[in-house]
C-alpha cells in the first residue's frame, strides 16, 4: 500500500540520479584536465525492512542512498607511473649533458680539435721543409694559437655546462620546497575534509608527479590516506610536516642537518651526475690532451736550436697544462724566429746549420704517436660517443617503460566518453522512471484523498 | 584493459612523434649526405672515421714533403748532369793538350787555359744551384755552397724529408761527396780544374798528366753521386705513386664509412614518409568519434 514514505523512496532515486548526472558532467568537463581522475557516485540501496511502509518512527525504508563520490585510482599503478616519470627525467638529463658535450667537439668533421691538431703537425712539417721561411714560421704560430683558442673555448663550454647545472640545482631546491609545502598543506586539508577531497587528491597526485620528476621523491600512502614523500630514504614530507632542502653550492643538502640529499632519480639525479661525474671526467680528459700536447712538443722543442743557435726554449708555456690555460710560451709567442727547428748535432749536441729542420720534422712525427695528444683526443671522443649512445638508448627504453606505466594508470583513471555517455543515458532514464513512480504514487494518494470517505456523504 | 580517448590520443601522438623522428633522421642523412650527424650516432664508425681522417691528414704532409724532396733531387740531378757534360769537355781539352805538340802553340795554350777556367766557374755556379731559395749542396748552412773562387762554405749536414710513414729520405747531396774534399792531397774538383788550367797555360806536361788523373777521379766521383741521386729519384717516384694510391684508398674508405648510400636512404626516406602519412590519416579517422557522435 503506497504511503508517504514511498514518496521519499522515489525522491531518493531522483536525488541519486541527479547526483550521478552532476558527476558525469564533472567528468566530461574534466576529460582533458591533466591529472584528473574520473569520479563515480557510490550508491547503495536502503534495506527494505519488515513492517514495510511504517515510517512513523522517522526512519526510511527502501530507496537509494548516496555513499559518496569516489575516485578511480589504483594506488600501485599511480605510484609506478610517478616513479618511472622520475627515472625518465634522470635518463633524459644525463643524455642531454652528454649531447651538449658532444656538440663541443663536432667530430668527425673538418672543424674539430682533431683537424686543428692535424693542421699543427702539417705546419711543423712545412717548417721542416722550409726552416728559413718566415711565412711558414708565422703560419705555424698562428696554427698553434688557433688550437689553444679552440681548447680554451671547449674548456669554457664545459664550465658553462657546469654553471648552468649548478644554477639549476639552486632553482630546483626552491621549487621542491614550494611544492613540498603545498603537498603538506593538501595532506592537512584532505584529512580535515575527507568528503570534499577528490579534486584536492588530483592536485596532490600532480604535485607528487612533479616532485618525482624533480628529485625522484617516492610516495608512501599512510593509513590515514595522507601521502608521505621520501627522497633517498629520508622524509621530504610527513603528513603536514616538510623537511626542506638547500641547493646552494652546486649540491643538494637537507636544511635540517646539512647532510647531502641522496637523489637517485629525477632531474636532480641527472644534475648531480653532471656536476660530480660527467663534466669533471671529460674536463680532465680534455686537460690531459692539452697536457700531453704541451709535454710532447716541449720535450722535443726544448732540445732544438733556432736559426741563431739558441736552444732550450719551450714552444708551449710549461705551466699551462690544462685545456683552459694552454698557451704559447713567451719565448715564441709573436716571435717566429725563435721557433727551434734545428736538431742538435752529435756527438756534442752543438748547434746545427741555420737551415736545419730536423726537430720540426720530428715534431711533425708526433702525429703518429700512439700515446700522443691526437690519440688521447680520439679515444676521449670515442668514449664520449659510446657513453652518449648508451644514455640515448637507455632514455628510449625508459621512455617506453614510462609510457607503459602511465598508460596503465590512465586505463584506470582517465575519462571514457563512451562510459560517461552510457552513464548519462542510464541516469537520465532512471531519473525519468523515478519521476514516473513519483507521479504514480501521487496519483494513488490523490485517489485515496479524493475518492475515499465519500460513502455516507 | 580499459581504453579511453585520452589514452588513444596520447598513444597516437607518441607514435606520430616516433614516426616523425625517424623521418627526420632520413631527411638529415639525405640533405647532409652523411650517415652520422654526431659521433654517438654510431661510435664505431665515428672512431674509424676519425682515425682515417688522421691518416689522410698525414698524407697531406707526406705529399708536400715528397714534392719538396722531388724538387731537391731534380735540382741536384740537373746540376750534376750538366756538371758531367762540362767535365767531358774538360777531359777533351786535357787529352788534346796531352797529345804530342798539343801545348807547343802559346796561343792554343792560353785558349785552352781560359776555357778550362770557364768550365771551372760554370761548375762553381752549378754547385751553387738552389731549390726554393736554398743552395742544395750547402747542407744546413745558409747562403752559397761555394764562394765564387771555389772555397767550400757549406756544411755536410744531412737534409731529410718524411716521405711516407716509414721512410726518412735524405734529399741533399754532401758537397764533399760530389765535388771532393778540399783538404785531400788532390784537392776538390775546383782545385783540380785550377791546376789543369795552370798546367795548360804553363805548358807543364808533368803537372798536366797528374791533374788529368785527378780529373778522372773527380769525374767518376761526380758520376757515381749522379747515379745515386738518380736511384733516389726513382725510389721517391715509387713512394709518391704508393702514397697516391694509399691516399686514394683512405679517401674511398672515409667516404664509405661516412657517406650515405643515396639510393638506400632515398628508399628509406620514401617508406618513412609513407608511414608518417599513413599514421596521420589513421589518426584523423580514429580520434574523433565516440558515443557522443551517435547519441541524439
Amino acid at each position: 500500500m503506497p504511503s508517504i514514505s514511498s514518496l521519499y523512496t522515489a525522491l531518493s532515486g531522483l536525488t541519486a540520479q541527479q547526483r550521478s548526472i552532476e558527476v558525469v558532467s564533472h567528468n566530461v568537463a574534466n576529460q582533458a584536465t591533466p591529472g584528473y581522475r574520473r569520479q563515480r557516485v557510490e550508491l547503495s540501496p536502503v534495506a527494505v525492512r519488515p513492517g514495510f511502509g511504517d515510517a512513523g518512527n522517522g526512519t526510511r525504508s527502501g530507496g537509494v542512498v548516496i555513499n559518496g563520490v569516489s575516485q578511480s585510482r589504483d594506488a600501485m599503478m599511480a605510484d609506478r607511473a610517478v616513479r618511472e616519470q622520475g627515472a625518465l627525467k634522470t635518463a633524459e638529463g644525463v643524455g642531454a649533458t652528454l649531447g651538449r658535450l658532444e656538440q663541443i667537439y663536432a667530430e668527425p668533421g673538418d672543424l674539430g680539435i682533431a683537424s686543428q691538431l692535424q693542421a699543427l703537425w702539417t705546419s711543423f712539417n712545412d717548417l721542416a721543409n722550409q726552416p728559413g721561411s718566415v711565412a711558414v714560421r708565422t703560419q705555424l704560430l698562428q696554427q698553434a694559437d688557433a688550437l689553444t683558442q679552440t681548447l680554451h673555448s671547449a674548456a669554457s663550454t664545459i664550465s658553462n655546462i657546469r654553471a648552468v647545472a649548478s644554477d639549476r640545482v639552486a632553482g630546483l631546491a626552491g621549487q621542491v620546497n614550494t611544492l613540498a609545502t603545498e603537498l603538506a598543506r593538501l595532506n592537512a586539508s584532505i584529512t580535515s575534509t575527507p568528503t570534499m577531497a577528490n579534486d584536492l587528491r588530483d592536485r596532490r597526485d600532480q604535485l607528487v608527479a612533479q616532485l618525482s620528476e624533480l628529485v625522484g621523491a617516492q610516495p608512501h600512502t599512510t593509513a590515514s590516506g595522507q601521502f608521505d614523500l621520501t627522497v633517498g630514504g629520508r622524509s621530504l614530507v610527513t603528513g603536514d610536516q616538510v623537511y626542506q632542502i638547500d641547493g646552494s653550492g652546486s649540491t643538494l643538502t637537507w636544511v635540517g642537518d646539512g647532510r647531502p640529499v641522496n637523489a637517485v632519480s629525477g632531474e636532480a639525479a641527472a644534475l648531480l651526475v653532471t656536476l660530480n661525474d660527467i663534466t669533471p671526467r671529460y674536463s680532465a680528459a680534455l686537460d690531459s690532451v692539452a697536457a700531453t700536447l704541451v709535454q710532447d712538443v716541449n720535450a722535443l722543442h726544448s732540445t732544438g736550436f733556432d736559426q741563431q743557435g739558441v736552444t732550450g726554449r719551450n714552444f708551449f708555456d710549461p705551466t699551462g697544462v690544462t685545456a683552459a690555460t694552454i698557451e704559447l710560451s713567451v719565448d715564441v709567442a709573436g716571435l717566429p724566429a725563435n721557433i727551434a727547428a734545428g736538431a742538435p748535432v752529435p756527438p756534442l749536441n752543438t748547434a746545427p746549420g741555420p737551415l736545419d729542420g730536423d726537430i720540426a720534422r720530428q715534431l711533425a712525427r708526433l702525429a703518429d704517436s700512439a700515446i700522443g695528444a691526437d690519440s688521447a683526443y680520439r679515444s676521449m671522443v670515442g668514449s664520449l660517443a659510446v657513453e652518449a649512445r648508451a644514455a640515448d638508448q637507455s632514455t628510449r627504453v625508459q621512455a617506453d617503460i614510462t609510457d607503459a606505466a602511465m598508460n596503465d594508470d590512465a586505463s584506470v583513471s582517465s575519462v571514457s566518453l563512451d562510459e560517461e555517455m552510457s552513464q548519462l543515458v542510464t541516469a537520465q532514464r532512471a531519473y525519468e522512471a523515478s519521476a514516473r513512480v513519483l507521479t504514480a504514487i501521487d496519483d494513488m494518494l490523490g485517489i485515496l484523498l479524493e475518492r475515499t470517505g465519500l460513502v455516507g456523504r | 584493459m580499459r581504453i579511453t580517448p585520452s589514452m588513444m590520443s596520447a598513444g597516437t601522438l607518441r607514435d606520430l612523434n616516433a614516426n616523425y623522428a625517424r623521418l627526420t633522421v632520413s631527411q638529415q642523412q639525405m640533405s647532409t649526405g652523411k650517415r652520422l650527424s654526431k659521433a654517438s650516432d654510431d661510435p664505431v664508425v665515428a672512431s674509424a672515421s676519425m682515425t682515417l681522417r688522421a691518416s689522410l691528414g698525414r698524407y697531406d704532409s707526406f705529399d708536400r714533403s715528397t714534392e719538396d724532396a722531388s724538387g731537391w733531387l731534380g735540382a741536384a740531378d740537373g746540376a750534376l748532369t750538366a756538371g758531367l757534360d762540362r767535365l767531358v769537355r774538360a777531359k777533351e781539352l786535357t787529352v788534346r793538350a796531352g797529345n804530342s805538340g798539343g801545348l807547343s802553340d802559346p796561343n792554343a795554350r792560353a785558349a785552352m787555359a781560359s776555357e778550362l777556367r770557364a768550365i771551372r766557374s760554370d761548375l762553381i755556379s752549378l754547385a751553387n744551384t738552389s731549390h726554393n731559395g736554398r743552395a742544395i749542396f750547402a747542407g744546413t748552412s745558409s747562403g752559397d755552397a761555394y764562394s765564387s773562387s771555389g772555397v767550400l762554405l757549406g756544411n755536410s749536414a744531412v737534409v731529410s724529408r718524411d716521405v711516407d710513414p716509414h721512410t726518412v729520405m735524405q734529399v741533399n747531396v754532401d758537397a764533399i761527396a760530389a765535388f771532393g774534399d778540399p783538404n785531400a792531397p788532390a784537392g776538390d774538383l775546383f782545385a783540380v780544374l785550377d791546376r789543369l788550367a795552370n798546367a795548360a797555360a804553363a805548358g807543364d806536361v808533368t803537372a798536366l798528366a797528374t791533374a788529368h788523373a785527378d780529373l778522372d777521379a773527380a769525374t767518376s766521383r761526380l758520376g757515381s753521386v749522379t747515379v745515386e741521386i738518380g736511384s733516389r729519384g726513382a725510389q721517391l717516384e715509387q713512394i709518391a705513386a704508393r702514397n697516391a694510391s694509399e691516399r686514394e684508398r683512405i679517401t674511398t674508405l672515409v667516404s664509405s664509412t661516412e657517406d650515405v648510400d643515396l639510393a638506400q636512404v632515398m628508399v628509406q626516406l620514401k617508406s618513412r614518409e609513407n608511414a608518417y602519412q599513413a599514421a596521420l590519416q589513421v589518426a584523423s579517422k580514429v580520434l574523433p568519434p565516440s558515443l557522443v557522435d551517435y547519441l541524439r
